[in-house]
């Protein structure tokens, strides 16, 4: 017999993520899902914008990763509650998983929850965790044809930052055309060149979350602002 | 490798559909894969192959239908196929644009048979 199914593929992921969201809604506390490739720089950035929002957000981190908390270490030096969330080889976090880290996170205390996914420019795209809005990272050792070959990376951020930018001198990294080509895909998405070692654009990374996360401000808001 | 945990997904979301028509084993699904996914289709077909063993889908055919990218332009409101990545309109060169296909990850159907069947 044919039965027909119609039905997403994640849909069970995808029903984990909206009770994610639900609860995160309920608390008041904005997350974010930081997704780029290995070695693109996402602890680094998050390393040098917390210091940015403290006295203005509480702050905690579900860190996401294959193997070994040494992320988790990172985050944890900067006083940061943070939880590894270890998926065993797995390429991506999924909705299960964030949810088991956020039970384990002091909500009462949090008003910004970032989850550091698994380094990997293409399978965490993939998947729905219940976040509010998605941070790309680029690096620009990795090259400036990246957005258009990882093309859903970009499609669905809010934020893209592009780090190490005190390489570009170095390389052969076109800003203008990685640029061009995140608009392409993304005309929505604000970008934001940066460069951890000598502070460049941390600050306009620091102001965008903090204006995600007012306290008190209505997420819903919050979620149709560019 | 994302296509393990598609595997895993179809063979579970069709694994539920058999049971809630009353049979018993899946013998073919039918997906749609939007290019926007990502997916390698070559590596999908030895996840699922790797995936299925030990489940109602054991013996199980995968019929994978690609999905092409596309987009509506905001400024003219052409539907239009994008290729090669290019975003841009091919009607008015309007950057940007609405994605109308292409984002597909589907369990269309299955056929599936009762223990008493085949």
């Amino acid at each position: 017999m044919r039965v027909d199914v119609l039905r997403n593929v994640f849909a069970r992921n995808e029903a984990a993520a909206a009770e994610n969201r639900r609860l995160l809604d309920q608390r008041r506390i904005v997350c974010i899902n930081l997704l780029g490739g290995a070695g693109s720089g996402k602890t680094t950035l998050l390393e040098a914008v917390m210091p940015r929002l403290r006295g203005h957000m509480r702050v905690a981190v579900l860190e996401g990763d294959l193997a070994t908390t040494r992320d988790a270490d990172r985050i944890a030096a900067l006083d940061v509650p943070v939880v590894q969330l270890l998926t065993d080889g797995g390429c991506h976090l999924n909705a299960t998983l964030v949810q088991h880290g956020l039970a384990r996170l002091p909500l009462d205390e949090i008003d910004l929850v970032v989850i550091e996914n698994v380094g990997n420019p293409i399978c965490p795209a993939n998947f729905d965790l219940g976040e509010h809005a998605r941070i790309a990272v680029l690096s620009v050792a990795e090259g400036s044809d990246k957005p258009s070959k990882y093309p859903l990376l970009f499609k669905e951020a809010r934020l893209v930052v592009i780090t190490k930018c005190d390489l570009l001198a170095m390389t052969d990294f076109d800003l203008d055309q990685a640029m061009r080509d995140i608009r392409r895909i993304n005309p929505d998405a604000l970008v934001i060149p940066t460069d951890a070692r000598g502070g460049r654009g941390i600050e306009d990374v620091a102001q965008w979350l903090r204006s995600r996360c007012r306290v008190g401000a209505d997420v819903e808001c919050l979620n149709v602002m560019g | 490798m994302h296509e393990l945990s598609i595997a895993r997904a179809l063979i579970e979301a069709a694994a539920t559909a058999a049971r809630d028509a009353g049979a018993q084993r899946v013998t073919r699904l039918r997906c749609r894969v939007g290019a926007l996914r990502m997916v390698d289709p070559r590596l999908l077909g030895e996840a699922f192959a790797a995936a299925r063993e030990g489940t109602a889908c054991a013996s199980a055919e995968l019929d994978v239908t690609p999905v092409g990218l596309h987009g509506r332009c905001r400024a003219c409101d052409h539907d239009f196929s994008i290729s090669g990545w290019d975003w841009r309109c091919p009607i008015c060169g309007g950057e940007g644009e609405g994605l109308t296909a292409g984002d597909e990850l589907e369990l269309v159907s299955i056929d599936a048979e009762t223990s008493d069947e085949g």
